[in-house]
């Protein structure tokens, strides 16, 4: 059974000019243990879509009905998350004590008048049941086990006296305090220079092999995927155009866009290529495209299809997945 | 925070010193002297001719004489050493006792006036904040705008005018006929609490909407902040939340503005005095500028700017206790 399952997630905003649904049709599973990589452009509905799993969205959002997004808590229980009441006992036990969230800013993720440990012990105090000694003891503990050094001084210290990377750390050490199951982490790396970066993803990588988490990694850099997660999902405009073991999907992409992405990557190996950027801009999720959400960047678009009939998913291989005009006849010739 | 204990105590003092010269500097500015008009009202009427050298007598008999320097000298170091704020002329007695209540009888209306604006705004921002953009919130910030256009002495004699037809109660002055000459007791105490919130309304009414204003902005920033949302996630239910993160920090501009608020007040206390009839500092400061009595005038003044300062002082304290980016970088 899945630790995590979401199916046809819609979400729409209502504005000013009318409602916006920056997410559509997003379906994917995760098992206990496993990494998925969420990756896509600024404007793809990722974060989106992660704050949907945590009901974090303002009350302007709304899911679509035929929304199920459902998660089986530590109990064994199958919790019904689309359906919680915004005050419902079960989701403040499913936010941080099941699921744990890391933002992209660490700086802002703290509050600055109150030291790391007071936020810390929070989350601890709600949903393990400790007090007072015992809940700091643990908040040292995970402090510690984040590799900050000094834990014992630093749960005293505002987010405003640690450097960026013990400050990301910290973040981390924050959102494992309540030992979740799953950990989504919003681009925890972005706001991070290079050998920083790497630190951070051996840490958390390692962390994740030690509590037997699972994780949900947003991006937007194929490259740091290939190191952290076993399953890749390509997100464009609110939908997933391309998902699978993320060893496939790098060596044999079938999306344009996925391609694109890739081509994208800066290498040492070839210095000498130019890169070759997806041309042009994601589309307003309020001025989605008619047919294929792709077909106005795509180099590979067909007049008359693509710009007309919305792409079907097809499944092949070992559990992969496109959405693309294209790839559907060639894949049917290989199957 | 030992160290910005002293930077701000320091500062208050040197505040101080410039206050006191300034204020000295105040009561020489007017022509003339408590001298001359001595003289005037002794004389007037009598037929006697009075020269010169009869107010000369005077001035030396008062102490008037003196350069500038040494007067200062001797009234300040009166007042700090002693607490004796000199002779008040027009009463023929020491400045201290024509103040001496109406001292604190102002201070209770500052502060009276500044627990109920807090009171007031705080509560009442903070949850136009949270509810924003409904009806409540809507109806909430058209009165406060209200509260901005309307000048207070008006909303005091509409407060006068409407509470005597319809309750036919006198709310003039702060105490009832039977309490004004009385000694304290809890009676009279709980007779000014009465009679106290009118001009504590009056006076705290155009700062209640100012700072409602502040609250409800800084209130829904906060609100939208990441670190707000992360405690969310953490599981935090939704009250706790709000009164923990954002309140926490919406409170601060409040609070460092306090001093500003006691500033507005005292300016516009002789007028909403005048017209609710109250007797204290502000109604007895205008009468010791008319006569040109420039201790006691003098030491209204000093004793407002000393409040004032001193609330400052509070202001930067109660902001570093909130909010440790100030105590542990400022």
């Amino acid at each position: 059974m899945m630790l995590l399952s979401v199916e046809n997630l819609s979400i729409s905003f209502r504005t000013d000019e009318g409602p916006v649904t920056p997410v559509q049709g997003v379906s994917f599973d995760l098992a206990a243990g496993r990494t998925l990589g969420l990756v896509g452009e600024s404007g793809s509905g990722k974060s989106v879509t992660t704050k949907a799993l945590m009901r974090l969205l303002p009350g302007s959002a709304k899911l679509a009905p035929d929304t199920r997004i459902r998660y089986r808590d530590k109990a064994g229980q199958i919790v019904e998350v689309e359906k919680l009441k915004p005050d419902a006992r079960a989701l403040r036990a499913l936010r941080g004590g099941e699921i744990g969230i890391i933002f992209q800013e660490p700086m802002a993720s703290f509050s600055p008048v109150y030291t790391i440990g007071n936020q810390m012990m929070e989350a601890i105090r709600l949903h393990k049941g400790l007090r007072g000694r015992a809940a700091r003891e643990l908040a040292i503990e995970m402090l510690a086990k984040v590799g900050l050094s000094n834990p014992a001084a630093r749960v005293d210290q505002y987010a405003f006296e640690l450097s960026g990377g013990m400050r990301q750390r910290a973040v981390i050490a924050m959102a494992l305090s309540a030992s979740p199951r799953l950990l989504i982490a919003d681009e925890p790396t972005t706001a991070l220079d290079v050998t920083i970066q790497a630190q951070v993803l051996e840490l958390m990588r390692g962390l994740q092999s030690d509590l037997g988490m699972s994780m949900i990694f947003i991006t937007h850099d194929l490259g740091v995927i290939a190191q952290i997660a076993q399953e890749v999902a390509v997100m464009y405009l609110g939908t997933i155009v391309e998902r699978g073991p993320v060893r496939d999907v790098l060596k044999d992409p079938q999306h344009p866009y996925t391609r694109g992405l890739l081509k994208a990557i800066p290498s040492l190996d070839r210095l000498t290529r130019r890169l070759h950027p997806v041309p042009g801009d994601i589309p307003s999720p309020s001025a989605r495209p008619t047919g294929c959400p792709f077909h106005t960047r795509c180099t590979e678009a067909r007049p008359g299809l693509c710009d007309r009939m919305s792409p079907a998913q097809t499944s092949f291989g070992t559990g992969r997945m496109v959405r693309c005009h294209l790839a559907e006849p060639a894949l049917a010739r290989s199957a | 925070m030992a160290v910005f204990l002293i930077r701000r105590l320091l500062g208050m003092a040197l505040t101080l010193l410039l206050v006191s010269l300034m204020v000295f500097l105040i009561m020489e500015l007017p022509p003339g002297d408590y001298a001359e008009r001595y003289a005037f009202r002794k004389f007037s009427g009598t037929g006697v001719a009075v020269t010169p050298a009869d107010i000369q007598a005077i001035r030396i008999e008062l102490g008037l004489d003196a350069p500038m320097m040494v007067r200062y000298a001797n009234w300040i170091s009166g007042i700090v050493l002693r607490g004796d704020f000199g002779q008040a002329y027009s009463f023929l007695t020491s400045v201290n006792n024509v103040i001496g209540d109406k001292v604190w009888l102002t201070l209770g209306l500052l502060v009276a006036t500044l627990l109920l604006t807090y009171l007031i705004a705080i509560p009442v921002g903070l949850y136009a904040a949270v509810r924003r953009g409904s009806g409540a919130d809507y109806g909430l910030t058209i009165i406060s705008y209200l509260g901005l256009a309307l000048p207070n002495f008006l909303l005091a004699l509409l407060l006068l005018y409407f509470a005597n037809r319809w309750f036919g109660a006198s709310i003039g002055g702060l105490f009832s006929d039977q309490y004004r000459d009385a000694p304290w007791s809890l009676a009279k105490f709980w007779d000014l609490v009465k009679h106290l919130w009118i001009p504590a309304l009056v006076l705290g009414w155009s700062a209640i909407a100012y700072q409602l204003q502040t609250v409800r902005a800084t209130m829904s920033d906060e609100i939208g902040k990441l670190s707000v949302m992360a405690a969310r996630a953490r599981g935090l239910p939704e009250t706790r939340l709000m009164v923990k993160y954002p309140a926490r920090l919406a409170v601060n501009p409040v609070v460092s503005t306090i001093g500003f608020d006691v500033n507005r007040i005292f300016s516009e206390l002789p007028i909403v005095a005048a017209v609710l009839g109250l007797t204290e500092l502000g109604d007895l400061l205008l009468k010791s500028f008319l006569d040109l009595d420039m201790n006691v005038a003098g030491a209204i003044l000093l004793l407002l700017t000393v409040v004032i300062v001193v609330m400052n002082f509070v202001s930067d304290l109660l902001l570093a206790w909130l909010d440790p980016r100030i105590r542990l970088e400022g």
